[in-house]
């Protein structure tokens, strides 16, 4: 072994060669950068800063197929390239989108829609009633597996006027339509490209929103350029990019450099340092959502209701709210969150009660009272369950956390393999989107197990009721009812954040946390 | 000093004897007392682990609400997290889970590995030579973070299978090792003496075979438990390691990264403490190597 | 040579089989079930099955393995669970990102550890060589990703000199590319430098003892000529064994660096697929990482094999 090494002069140097190469270069660069180098962070963007809007989004939306898609950053990237035949406004009232204006009839059964004339498609099709019918219709093809046909699945039958009149009759009332037209179901593809086979609207989308597709890097931004047909008012600047930084520090380290217009999401932490920084405006909203902990009511020790009330007065919500969340979120009771016409303002947040939760525990007669906490492993999420652990374990319960990516807590969740996950929902407009899948039995995420007829009843009256008062009544009364049963603990409403830069002007804050682009403007 | 020269394989280059002797004399020197130094800060540590209920000052998984993200101070030496827990209280623990992954790791692969590096050393063949063998290459060709990375997956996260992951990592390096050993000393002898006489090959391998793998086994297990505590510290760092309330370095590494700016204490302390035992262990285990060294072939 | 060189490369194939094994049955006892996975929160039970079902996870493994690794012959890496993309487009737009950040770790590395070695090997026994001693010993133990924060704290949140994470494609701009990815960059080259120093010192004291060194001496070369001329050429070979034996901890090491910079490169496209259970992309990365690691050995062996043909190879282990 020992000579060989001397013997291979030829590699020897052509490899030092080959490295003192790239040292060189390694070096130069360096020593260039070092001294001509600008500190400040240029755009992402190829295209003219001037003219370019960037935001910067939580996560790589997925799937840009509206009626395919499911993740909720997607629906960021909808409020560019598509629209709705409704829209909503701040107060969540619905206002016309590619619908100019519906009535509905006395009965809730018949709801005939008048579109907006002289809109085209990104690809040149036209918008019309048979456009809104060939949507519907994709929806509603099993073969295609929308997840998002439930919001249709009461159509009995559609048909078209005439040109821009769509007649859609329902099997029974359902007072959530409308709003479910303001979300996936609602959103128009061109049904040319639809049919192109050639055209993959889940990498490609065409719509008829004000701006238009023009190129993806997957996995790390989309490229958006304005749609010169655009019917409506034109936006007031040419090029739209999204990036997405799935990376909180990251993200706002690129909005304060600068690289970033506006960003979608913010972590709580951070929130102080942003509202001191002068270049940064931040937009605060009530969210429409709620966040908590899901008990599986199948299991012990959560098949015991008292031992499931006693985690209600056990948990501090006020310390979480304001620890974790810097009090930008409110303590949750309900499903609804407190600016919703839904919300049972006679549902207090009642204060941690450490002894009424010790009784509740020793009414309850359980021994055994370990059990798992399963979280994803995000940095607020780990510090929340920290705190809950801590928070349970003082009353008698022996907690153990788990940190499990998002995608596998859902898949325990429909095994029912979890004794208590920590899984919120983003919020839907209509009420009966926070409560109907979430809490009547055996419905799509009731995971929990638990089952109330009186519950069941009331869901279902409330959204096959037209009359909204008549709807709040039961809803209040389903928030009693839940927060007696129990399955599942609300522990708060987060608000929603929009941090942007000072230029950005005309921003228009939705409680559904949407970014509708075509608002803003660039000073 | 004259014998140990010439039996030294550490480096395996020619040099003048006059060079080399200063060398390895003045090498001797340097890293003896390093490791003296490695084995004592070393030997603080496993004391930390061991009495660190009574060295903390402080519950380590206590929160308190009205001290988050404090300083250092008098009341808390190394500042507080997000939680308000005692940032030196819980590297003192973190001591105990680090040490804990690196042994129990170690111990793991040395549980696989040594058998069948002993097996497959002695015995060659086809199965030695075209899987055993070869599926040590493809293990090692991956790296080994990365595999880690996904077994710590696969079985879920938590410590005791991030040891598990960790060890089944570290096993090719120590089947390798102990094969070649073993290759080495097959021919000797004293073991074809043995044979002759009729020993079994049970009792050769394990009488007088294993008995000469020791000294090298010691010193690639010392280095393995420093590597195993930083992928420990790695897959914490990523949440597939230890699981929170339980102070892990990595993991309290990982949560002040998001405090850089307004608390930096929450992840420079964790991290310096990573930094020191793996450098204590590593010029422990130098010194080892250069203590064996004239026994070792 | 032929029949060396048609043996080596039988057996890169062998281990190749066995990194697919591996590689196959890691991903498959994974937890989770990729179509929910891809499917999400509002996921209904037909949706499901009809996905599973069109993504063959309802076929035996066998079947699985084999129609994997003929895909993967034919350069087909499938697709992401995630939004459909080729795995080998994501690899391709990942790797020079990745290439980027190991070519200037590389840099680095060399950049530090030649006047290191050098001068602790000629000024041995000095306060020198005992500095760039430690040097090297603190930095095999200094974890990349403890040095990573460090000089995030020091650099980009103390100083403000360097943006604390991002990357910028150096096809936009060469010198922002350069420039943020120095800071990851340096976290990688100090321990690989470290390395290169010891090896270096040691090799270039031997080179230092040799005759012809001496004959330089005796022929009144001035040193620096003697050392940089002849000594360090011939000390650098073992050096760059070393990197390329360091070659899989190094790409290791770029897995969390990358994740702790946010630099969307291999490895952070590898965490993410771990995390999302993306399978495909999981088996793709994990895949061309071993198949870089091989190679890059084989090549190391082929080119010494060339050069010397004293150098009798026989299988993998040298």
């Amino acid at each position: 072994m020992d000579d060989q090494m001397y013997s291979k002069k030829l590699l020897t140097t052509l490899l030092l060669t080959l490295l003192m190469v790239l040292a060189a270069c390694g070096g130069n660069d360096q020593n260039d950068e070092a001294a001509g180098g600008e500190e400040e962070p240029e755009d992402l963007t190829n295209n003219d800063a001037e003219d370019t809007l960037v935001v910067g989004l939580d996560d790589d939306p997925p799937l840009l197929d509206p009626h395919l898609s499911t993740a909720q950053v997607e629906s960021q990237i909808f409020k560019a390239v598509y629209e709705t035949l409704i829209n909503v406004d701040e107060n969540l009232d619905p206002i016309p989108g590619l619908a100019k204006d519906w009535d509905v009839s006395e009965d809730g059964l018949t709801y005939t829609f008048y579109l907006q004339e002289g809109v085209t498609f990104h690809d040149g099709a036209d918008f019309n009633a048979e456009a809104v019918k060939y949507n519907f219709e994709r929806i509603l093809d099993e073969d295609l597996g929308s997840p998002n046909a439930s919001d249709l699945r009461l159509i009995e039958e559609m048909s078209v006027e005439d040109e821009y009149t769509f007649v859609v009759e329902l099997e029974e009332p359902f007072a959530p339509f409308l709003s479910g037209l303001s979300h996936r179901a609602g959103q128009m593809v061109s049904p040319e490209a639809a049919e192109d086979e050639s055209i993959d609207l889940s990498n490609e989308p065409v719509g008829t929103g004000p701006f238009q597709f023009v190129d993806r890097t997957a996995q790390s931004h989309l490229e958006f350029e304005r749609h010169d047909d655009y019917w409506g008012d034109q936006p007031d600047y040419q090029y739209l990019e999204y990036h997405a930084f799935s990376n909180e520090d990251t993200r706002i380290t690129n909005l304060v450099s600068g690289d970033l217009d506006i960003v979608n999401r913010v972590a709580h932490k951070d929130l102080e340092q942003l509202e001191e920084n002068p270049e940064i405006n931040m937009s605060e909203e009530d969210g429409i959502g709620f966040q908590g902990l899901m008990l599986n009511t199948d299991r012990e020790p959560f098949d015991n209701q008292k031992v499931r009330q006693a985690m209600n007065y056990a948990v501090d919500r006020e310390a979480i709210t304001e620890v974790v969340f810097h009090n930008g979120a409110e303590p949750a009771v309900s499903p609804f969150a407190p600016s919703s016409w839904a919300n049972n303002p006679d549902l207090e947040v009642p204060d941690r009660e450490v002894e009424k939760a010790q009784e509740l525990l020793e009414e309850s007669g359980v021994e055994d009272l370990s059990f798992t906490l399963t979280v994803s492993p995000s940095p607020a999420e780990q510090q929340l369950s920290e705190m809950l652990k801590s928070m349970l374990d003082e009353v008698g319960f022996n907690v153990e956390i788990e940190q499990v990516e998002f995608g596998a807590i859902l898949d325990r969740m429909y095994e029912g393999d979890f004794d208590i996950a920590r899984l919120g929902w983003s919020g839907r407009v209509d009420p009966d989107g926070n409560a109907y899948s979430w809490f009547h039995t055996d419905e799509t995420y009731n995971f929990t197990g638990s089952s109330n007829e009186q519950l069941d009843e009331l869901l279902i009256d409330a959204r096959t009721t037209v009359d909204q008062s008549e709807r709040q009544e039961m809803y209040h009364e389903a928030a009693e009812i839940l927060w007696d049963e129990t399955p599942y603990i609300f522990l708060y409403h987060e608000n929603d954040y929009k941090p942007m830069k000072d230029n950005v002007q005309g921003f228009n804050h939705v409680p559904d946390g949407l970014i509708r682009p075509a608002d803003l403007t660039l000073e | 000093m004259e014998q140990s020269q010439n039996l030294s394989v550490q480096k395996p280059k020619v040099q003048s004897p006059r060079l080399r002797m200063l060398k390895t004399m003045l090498e001797r020197l340097l890293q003896n007392k390093l490791a003296v130094f490695g084995g004592f800060v070393t030997f603080l540590l496993i004391f930390t682990a061991i009495f660190a209920p009574w060295l903390a000052p402080h519950d380590p998984t206590e929160q308190n609400y009205s001290a988050v993200l404090q300083a250092p101070s008098i009341e808390y030496w190394f500042g507080t997290d997000n939680l308000g827990r005692d940032i030196f209280s819980r590297v003192i623990y973190g001591a105990q889970v680090s040490l804990q992954a690196g042994l129990i790791s170690v111990g793991i692969a040395l549980i696989i590995g040594v058998p069948v590096g002993l097996i497959s050393g002695y015995y060659r063949g086809f199965i030695d030579e075209y899987i055993i063998m070869r599926m040590t290459d493809a293990m090692l060709s991956i790296p080994a973070l990365v595999l880690a990375l996904a077994l710590a997956a696969v079985l879920g996260a938590g410590l005791t299978n991030a040891m598990i992951a960790i060890g089944l990592v570290l096993t090719p390096n120590f089947v390798r090792l102990i094969r070649g050993e073993v290759l080495a000393h097959r021919e000797k002898e004293y073991v074809e003496a043995g044979k002759a006489s009729g020993i079994s090959d049970f009792s050769i391998i394990l009488k007088h075979i294993l008995p000469n793998t020791i000294a090298p086994i010691m010193v690639q297990a010392t280095l393995a438990i420093a590597a195993a505590i930083i992928v420990e510290a790695s897959l914490s760092y990523l949440g597939l390691g230890t699981q929170p309330p339980n102070p892990s370095w990595g993991s309290m590494l990982a949560t002040g990264q998001g405090y850089l700016d307004s608390a930096p204490w929450i992840a420079l302390f964790p991290g310096a403490l990573i930094f020191i035992t793996v450098i204590s262990i590593n010029l422990f285990g130098d010194g080892i190597r250069d203590m064996l060294d004239p026994k070792m072939k | 040579m032929l029949s060396f060189l048609l043996r080596r490369a039988g057996l890169m194939i062998v281990i190749l089989f066995f990194v697919s094994i591996i590689v196959f049955s890691l991903v498959n006892v994974l937890p989770g079930d990729p179509a929910l996975m891809i499917l999400g929160q509002e996921a209904t039970d037909e949706s499901l099955e009809a996905l599973r079902e069109d993504m063959g996870l309802n076929d035996p493994l066998v079947m699985q393995y084999f129609a994997w690794v003929g895909d993967l012959l034919q350069g087909d890496f499938g697709q992401s669970f995630r939004d459909n993309t080729e795995v080998s487009s994501l690899l391709a737009e990942k790797i020079p990102i990745t290439l980027q950040l190991t070519v200037m770790s590389f840099a680095i590395a060399v950049l530090i550890a030649i006047p290191a070695g050098v001068i602790s090997a000629t000024r041995k026994g000095t306060l020198w060589d005992s500095s760039a001693t430690l040097f090297a010993l603190s930095g095999v133990s200094l974890p990349p990703f403890w040095l990573g924060i460090l000089l995030i704290f020091i650099f980009a949140v103390t100083l403000g000199w360097f943006p604390p994470s991002g990357y910028v494609p150096i096809t936009e701009n060469v010198a922002q590319s350069l420039w943020y990815m120095l800071l990851p960059a340096v976290a990688l080259g100090v321990r690989l430098s470290a390395e290169l120093t010891r090896m270096l010192r040691s090799s270039l004291l031997e080179v230092l003892g040799s005759d012809y060194i001496r004959t330089g001496y005796a022929k009144g070369l001035l040193e620096r000529a003697v050392v940089y001329g002849h000594a360090l050429r011939n000390s650098i070979l073992p050096v760059i064994t070393v990197s390329a034996l360091q070659f899989a901890a190094f790409l290791g090491g770029t897995v969390i660096t990358e994740e702790i910079f946010n630099i969307p490169g291999l490895g952070q496209l590898l965490v993410t697929s771990i995390q999302t259970r993306d399978f495909p992309v999981l088996q793709g990365a994990v895949m061309f990482m071993a198949l870089a690691v091989i190679l890059i050995n084989f090549l190391t062996d082929v080119l010494y094999s060339i050069l010397d043909p004293r150098i009798k190879l026989t299988g993998g282990s040298q």
